[in-house]
């Protein structure tokens, strides 16, 4: 079997036999999950070194003729371009790191894992599916386990709104965005889901401009509610608080990026004219997201809804480079979405751990932890400077790029206002570390223990990363940038004369 | 590619590289090193961390006699290859890098000697030595960055080691408190620098110095309309970094650090990265001025000029402060702030001659002598049992003979006084204010004078008289790895201004007039009396001043004298509480509204309007199946009634 079938089976199996075991056997049940889930992070890892970079086209693509009904061909196809292969290496790390802080989970941990497997697994489906039904069930199979850990496993006393919310949230989401795609699918009079024959298919016969104006927003809105595109947004602090620390882990941090993933493979490329006539407003709607949603996590006392709120703002980011329609933007966008992947489940990792040894993560409550926690504090130091933009980790590679990118095709008020975003990101994210590690030592938080040697493991698999993507970007852009430069052609191809001239570089 | 733009092509290049490569790389290591292999390890930590702050000072020492005014750019690495934005990470060295990289080595080199004997007892000294190694590692890549980007990755490093640094005793809440203040007043400053960055590469096409400087001298009106704004937001930059008013009231705070940090950190080199910057893409600010149409009636007036003028104004304002403070290192904090002023000020009016090299030579003497004041005072911090308020000091100069001597050559040079390195670097900014700005040399002199002023205040207050606190009294000189970096220090403070630093630094810029820096003794007498005449005389009535004031004062006699205006010079002319009620409070009121927003119109809209719509039709679907046989008739009557009218329609 090729390994990138293989990487996508694997969680999935080892979800499967976890089945077998029975419930008590809980060593064995553990053991399955860290060895499926870093068997995993392993392939997912040689997968993307032993990605040609500079290549156009699919890599370690596969194709297995599924179903026909009719007319209609249904087929498995994967394959890795510069686009995913950063996303499926990060899901492959998050997942393996989020197995690894489960360790404590006592409640019913088969079921857990179970749950956990199948999300990781589903995340990297419907990142390497080229079949857009594929993609869609792939993600489905994802998104349903957060729900049910957020009411079974969840924190805190408002669980069950927090799940009711996020559910209803993304399952609108998520119809609307199926919405889109049918349209999409039925007008186009194709006989496939595939991406690349639905590509060559609209590059010849475009959609009309009115039916790609209510098709884009549809894949925008629908989409950019799985991500928190403001203002729909309010689900994913409250989700993120209420759910177990791996949950928040792998949907803030990998699920989140299905969406983005699909707005760049499908919406922009298939249809530049719904792009053109929306991504103005978009790129007004990110601000929403950098400094709205920035505003609110400075308020935060909730050291869950913070990093929810701060992780929503760095989506605008994100969002800022896709309404740039600009090789230098995309590529951008696509460093952030890898960077974020590893920023917030570090940082829901940080304050799960932290939880685990103060009872609280109510910022008023907490106070003068580094000197008894040293190692966690200087990880937590690291982790929130990373999510403050600092030069050396990749959330600055991708920002600056977003920024450099952004700054020749939109308004300059736009690509200032959200630069200042990381003035905001700065003062939360000091603030938080100002009220949880700096001052004097508390005398009701004696008890707590610093980071045992193998509990480092998941935290430090997750700052390397961030430290290897942020010293030597170049590791990602060479990989991303043919695809960004595919994708900026698709989407600039119009047959109306454009309102807002996009910009591709030319060296 | 572009970058390929080799200045010299150098025979021995490959060695010069490595030798670079290695000067910058050193300190990095064995800070890395430290805080992975020996966190408890005092001694090899010490060791480690000067070892290679000392490698790096004595192969920048070779570097600057094997390759002295040359100018080389190393091949790079690429970082960021994107068409259209490429950013890579190389060095560049010429004489302006070179004399630099001395300066930050030397100073960092001897303020780690002496943290050995000041952070004795600390706890985290490992720490220490591995934060002060990163902070050298960082402030070596902005000494030798090569591009706008590389710089900007090397700025906001230097300043994480710097809240890393002022933070270090992170259980004091004004320690804490100082560092977030330093940290996020530095990002206000680098949003605009970031931003200038941005409108330069949409400009010219590259963050390559070299490029864009050779793409200016080309054409001085590529950058257009936007010159002037790009050149004020890069300079936003330097006014966070150099704590330029209005962004200046970071540093002060910053003295919550221990003393070494104060003495490398905020005095002589980070502070100092500012000028530095304004200097290395000095070509910006000679470029044609122009501005954008709202803008235009700032018409000829170039962005250096509106610079001169921050410079100016930073400069009065914190000599006006430091006159009425009482801390030892509060003092010699405004006095910093005081003389980057000036330093500014110099950059801005340099643009005309085309040579900012006068302020580069304020920076390389300040830096000398003002880290020797600061190391002197943590010398007499130290001795007093952390005592900082001059009042409670006095008679010192018995007991702490090397440490009064050593403060007194930094405060002669500090006031200006020949044949001390400040005079002849103070002076060439004064005669290029004569010759360009009058108004400007006239608040230089201004500066001079209060300079001197608060200077002799604090050495008569706290050297001599009587000792005014028990501390004081039992004061006693300090050890010898404190004292004998006073004694090294002491030997540029004095001497490093009769270099022919000048001709040097000239080669890094193209200069339209030579400077005359590097004169010996009476030499700025000669060549501009008028500007050395006043830099003296302002020293000397400076002095005699504060000798009438205070030579045996019990107190301060100035708060009765001055009233309203001493209480409002100590309180720092209110900028902290300003800001505290304009800016914190109306973010406060922004997050709030936010939050606001979030909780109640969108949850409160979106998700409780479908929730509620659905649990309304539920109800209403609920109403009509009743099980009541009378109201389904009487819904049975409605709906034939509705349906015949629309049929009639």
């Amino acid at each position: 079997m090729d390994s990138l079938s293989f990487v996508i089976l694997l969680p999935l199996l080892s979800a499967l036999l976890i089945l077998l075991v029975p419930g008590n056997y809980r060593v064995i049940v553990r053991a399955i999950a860290v060895l499926g889930s870093g068997l995993t992070a392993w392939i997912a890892a040689s997968l993307f070194f032993r990605f040609q970079p500079g290549h156009e086209g699919f890599q370690f693509e596969s194709i297995l003729p599924w179903i026909s009904v009719g007319k209609l061909s249904l087929a498995y196809h994967v394959g890795a371009d510069g686009l995913n292969i950063g996303l499926i290496l990060v899901t492959g790390l998050v997942g393996f790191a989020s197995v690894l802080v489960s360790w404590n989970i006592d409640r019913n941990p088969k079921l857990f894992y179970i749950l956990l497997l199948l999300m990781i697994g589903g995340a990297l489906g419907a990142f390497a599916s080229l079949d857009l039904l594929f993609f869609y069930f792939f993600n489905e199979l994802a998104l349903v386990p957060t729900f049910i850990l957020i009411g079974v496993w969840g924190r805190g006393e408002n669980k069950t709104v927090a799940a009711f919310k996020i559910s209803l949230y993304l399952t609108l989401g998520a119809l609307i965005a199926l919405a889109g795609l049918l349209l999409l699918h039925v007008s186009t009079g194709a006989q496939t889901f595939d991406v690349i024959a639905l590509k060559t298919l609209l590059a010849g016969k475009p959609l009309s401009v009115t039916l790609q104006n209510w098709i884009f927003p549809l894949l925008l809105f629908g989409f950019g509610t799985l991500v928190g595109l403001f203002p729909f947004h309010s689900w994913a602090a409250e989700g993120y608080a209420a759910a177990p620390t791996a949950a928040a882990m792998m949907h803030s941090g990998i699920l989140k990026k299905a969406g983005l993933y699909a707005l760049l493979r499908v919406a922009l490329p298939f249809l530049p004219d719904g792009a053109a006539h929306w991504l103005p407003v978009l790129a007004w709607l990110c601000l929403g997201n950098l400094l709205h949603c920035g505003w609110v996590a400075l308020c935060q006392k909730d050291l869950n809804l913070l990093i929810g709120n701060s992780s929503l703002a760095h989506m605008g980011f994100a969002f800022l480079g896709i309404a740039s329609l600009s090789v230098i933007g995309i590529t951008g966008t696509v460093i952030v979405m890898v960077a974020h992947a590893l920023l917030a489940p570090l940082c829901f990792a940080l304050s799960g751990y932290l939880e685990s040894q103060s009872g609280t993560v109510d910022l008023t409550r907490l106070g003068g932890l580094l000197r008894r926690m040293p190692v966690f504090g200087t990880l937590m130091v690291m982790g929130f400077m990373a999510g403050c933009g600092l030069p050396g980790f990749a959330n600055f590679a991708g920002e600056a790029t977003v920024l450099f990118g952004s700054w020749k095709s939109l308004p300059w008020i736009v690509v200032a206002a959200s630069w200042s975003g990381l003035i905001l990101g700065a003062v939360y994210m000091l603030r938080a570390l100002r009220s949880i590690l700096y001052g004097e030592e508390r005398k009701e938080l004696t008890a707590v223990i610093d980071l045992g040697w193998w509990r480092r493991l998941p935290f430090a698999l997750l700052i390397a990363a961030l430290l290897l993507f942020g010293l030597a970007p170049s590791l990602l852009s060479r990989r991303i940038e043919p695809v960004a430069k595919e994708i900026v052609k698709a989407a600039t191809n119009r047959s109306t004369p454009s309102r807002v001239a996009a910009v591709v570089v030319t060296p | 590619m572009e970058h390929a733009a080799v200045l010299h092509a150098v025979e021995s290049g490959s060695k010069i590289q490595d030798l670079a490569w290695m000067i910058l790389v050193a300190p990095l290591v064995m800070a890395v090193g430290t805080t992975l292999f020996v966190p408890r390890d005092r001694t090899l930590a010490a060791v480690f961390n000067i070892g290679g702050v000392i490698l790096s000072f004595c192969l920048s020492f070779v570097l600057f006699c094997v390759f002295g005014g040359g100018s080389a750019q190393c091949t790079p690495f690429e970082w960021l290859p994107i068409a259209g934005l490429d950013v890579h990470i190389g060095l560049h060295i010429d004489p302006l890098a070179s004399l630099m990289l001395l300066v930050v080595t030397g100073v960092a080199s001897l303020v780690m000697i002496y943290s050995i004997g000041y952070m004795h007892d600390d706890r985290s000294y490992p720490r220490f030595f591995a934060s002060l190694s990163l902070f050298v590692f960082s402030m070596l890549g902005i000494v030798l960055a090569d591009n706008f980007v590389m710089l900007f990755i090397f700025w906001e490093l230097v300043g994480i080691s710097s809240y890393l640094l002022i933070g270090f005793w992170y259980d004091r809440p004004a320690a804490a408190d100082a560092s977030k203040k330093a940290f996020l007043t530095n990002r206000i400053g680098d949003f605009g620098f970031m931003l200038g960055i941005l409108m330069v590469w949409s400009a010219l096409g590259t963050v390559d110095f070299a490029v864009a400087k050779a793409k200016l001298a080309e054409n001085p009106a590529l950058l257009g309309s936007m010159a002037g704004i790009a050149g004020l937001l890069i300079f936003m930059g330097a006014m966070g970094k150099s704590a330029q008013f209005p962004l200046h009231v970071w540093l002060p705070d910053a003295m919550e650090g221990p003393t070494p940090v104060s003495a490398l950190i905020h005095a002589a080199t980070m502070v100092a990265a500012g000028i530095y910057m304004l200097c290395r893409v000095f070509f910006l600010y000679t470029a044609a001025p122009g501005w954008p149409g709202p803008l235009s009636m700032l018409g000829d007036l170039s962005a250096a000029t509106l610079i001169s003028l921050v410079g100016a104004v930073t400069a009065l304002l914190a000599a006006l402060i430091a006159v009425q403070q009482n801390d030892i290192k509060r003092i010699l904090a405004f006095s910093t702030l005081s003389q980057l002023g000036l330093m500014v000020m110099a950059v801005g009016l340099g643009a005309k001659a085309a040579n900012p090299s006068a302020a580069m030579f304020h920076l390389v003497t300040h830096a000398f002598f003002k880290a020797m004041l600061f190391l002197g005072a943590g010398s007499v911090i130290h001795a007093c049992h952390h005592e900082q308020d001059i009042w409670k000091m006095g008679g010192l100069k018995a007991k702490m003979p090397i440490t009064f001597w050593t403060f007194l050559i930094g405060t002669a040079a500090l006031a200006g006084l020949p044949p001390f390195s400040g005079f002849y670097s103070k002076d060439e900014i004064f005669a290029l204010a004569l010759e360009t700005n009058p108004i400007l040399f006239g608040v230089g002199v201004l500066v001079s004078v209060l300079t001197t002023f608060y200077m002799s205040r604090l050495v008569l207050v706290a050297f001599f008289g009587a000792a005014r606190s028990e501390s004081a009294d039992h004061a006693h000189e300090s050890p010898g790895s404190m004292k004998w970096p006073l004694v090294v220090l002491a030997i540029p403070s004095l001497m490093v201004a009769w270099l022919p630093l000048g001709p040097f630094l000239s080669e890094s810029f193209d200069p339209a007039h030579p400077v005359h820096l590097g004169d010996i003794f009476f030499g700025p007498f000669n060549h501009n009396p008028i500007a050395a005449f006043f830099g003296f005389g302002a020293a000397l009535f400076g002095f005699s001043l504060a000798y009438s004031l205070y030579w045996k004062a019990a107190k301060d006699p100035l708060p009765t004298q001055l009233g309203l205006l001493s209480k409002v010079m100590r309180n720092r002319f209110y900028f902290d509480e300003i800001y505290e009620t304009i800016f914190i409070s109306l973010h406060n009121l922004f997050s709030h509204i936010a939050d606001w927003i979030d909780r109640w119109v969108i949850s409160g809209l979106m998700v409780r309007g479908v929730s509620g719509l659905v649990n309304l039709s539920g109800r209403a679907l609920r109403l009509v199946q009743t099980g009541n046989i009378q109201s389904y008739t009487f819904f049975f009557t409605v709906g034939v009634l509705l349906v015949v009218l629309l049929a009639r329609k």
